[in-house]
């Protein structure tokens, strides 16, 4: 009798740890999936590419902005910045070039501000760490006077990511007029 | 204790065999069950040696101690095990929803659904073919403004549709009157954003145009007529365009 009532419970207890067991392996199931699914995601050289075309554009970008700006009142906070921006031979071009620009500048006593209207990145290769930049830039002169004027102007930038960063290695006007390159 | 119940207990589970043992055994199980969370405390003994002894009790009964010792055993360890049981699931649960999401922030964020550059081949494309569209419409000679506006109807919609149409509306007469063949070319196309049929592009672009005097060979497009007087300008434009019928086109132009 106790016998049959005892069954009675286990077969009673049964289904519940089966049914916990089958819900716990669906879990472990899902669980897994979703592991290499997000592992997949993180590990997607896709994903890292993109983030390096974004973090070159915003680099140059903002380089291309900070070579266009100078105050002769802070000459020495402009030049320092230009040359934390740059690489490379355009680093070597203006660092050599420091004092003798300064001496223009000071002489002019004009204030040079840059707004980026817009940018693009036309080649990346993210293991050497080169990349080639579009900017389109308004830059506002204000002379000695307190005249200002605007001048718009399209940029092609090349990068070279050092330590991590980007920065600018070369930085010209895109010719007017000359020969066609996509 | 335990002896004065075994003393005063067990002669009535003895009449009653039968009805005894059931009312006993719930609580038998029972008793673990509210046990089960305050095991280690005092009050485990002073609550467990009394529903015991119902166990104790069945000990003279005969086979009751063996089906019962496991029994109050087995069935904490079943509660235990359910419990692990439980907890891994929820675990198991939870990290699958971490990890879901976090695949999901990682594939939604803007750098990945960007396609600029990462996509090489439609890159190229929606950068050719804007190009391309921006060349033809921009281009025209004093008597060809049909072929360019015949070109803008099928590269450009929308917006940049409308604009253009208002533009040539305005100048139109003009550049026959003054015999204006101008002719464009992108420089440098960059794109900016590719994100599944939609892009926005970043454009160089030179025109030259050329006043032609009224000398009449307009059609030759001509780089002999009115060479002197070729003006090179420069244009920077950001271009919205949309993948439509598997063929770019131009939504919106915006001058910079």
């Amino acid at each position: 009798m106790k016998r049959a009532v005892r069954l009675l419970h286990a077969g009673r207890l049964r289904p519940l740890p089966a049914l916990a067991l089958v819900l716990t392996l669906v879990a472990g199931g899902f669980a897994a999936w979703a592991g290499q699914d997000w592992y997949r995601a993180a590990h997607d050289e896709q994903a890292e590419y993109a983030a390096q075309r974004d973090a070159a554009l915003s680099a140059g970008e903002q380089a291309v902005q900070n070579l266009n700006t100078l105050d002769h009142r802070e000459l020495k906070r402009g030049l320092d910045l230009w040359e934390s921006s740059t690489t490379g031979e355009l680093h070597e071009q203006l660092a050599s070039g420091r004092d003798e620009f300064t001496a223009q500048v000071k002489e002019a006593k004009t204030v040079s501000t840059a707004r980026v209207l817009s940018g693009a990145v036309t080649e990346l290769d993210d293991r050497a760490g080169r990349a080639r930049v579009l900017v389109a830039l308004r830059v506002t002169v204000e002379a000695a006077d307190g005249a200002k004027s605007d001048k718009d102007s399209r940029m092609l930038g090349e990068l070279t990511r050092t330590d991590g960063r980007w920065k600018l290695s070369a930085l010209g006007q895109a010719p007017v007029g000359g020969t066609s390159t996509g | 204790m335990t002896p004065t119940w075994l003393q005063r207990r067990p002669p009535p589970p003895e009449p009653g065999t039968d009805p005894a043992p059931d009312p006993a055994d719930p609580p038998a199980t029972d008793a673990p069950d509210r046990d089960a969370p305050a095991t280690d405390t005092a009050d485990r003994n002073a609550r467990d040696a009394p529903d015991r002894d119902p166990d104790d009790r069945d000990a003279p009964d005969g086979d009751a101690p063996d089906g019962d010792a496991p029994g109050e055993k087995g069935v904490p360890h079943g509660r235990l095990r359910k419990a692990v049981l439980a907890a891994t699931a929820a675990v198991l649960v939870l990290g699958g929803c971490g990890f879901f999401y976090a695949a999901h922030q990682l594939r939604s964020q803007a750098p990945a659904r960007n396609h600029a550059l990462t996509d090489t081949e439609a890159t190229t494309r929606v950068a050719g073919d804007v190009g391309d569209a921006l060349a033809r419409i921009f281009s025209y000679t004093p008597d060809g403004t049909a072929a360019a506006e015949r070109s803008a109807s099928t590269v450009l919609d929308g917006r940049a549709a409308r604009q253009y149409e208002t533009l040539f509306a305005r100048v139109r007469d003009d550049l026959t009157e003054q015999r204006v063949t101008l002719s464009t070319r992108a420089v440098r196309t960059g794109v900016i954003e590719l994100e599944g049929d939609r892009a926005r592009l970043l454009v160089f672009l030179d025109q030259s145009s050329h006043r032609g005097d009224g000398n009449g060979n307009g059609k030759d497009k001509g780089k002999d007529e009115g060479d002197v007087e070729a003006t090179t300008a420069a244009a920077q434009l950001t271009v919205t365009a949309r993948l439509d019928d598997d063929r770019w086109r131009i939504v919106d132009i915006k001058a910079r």
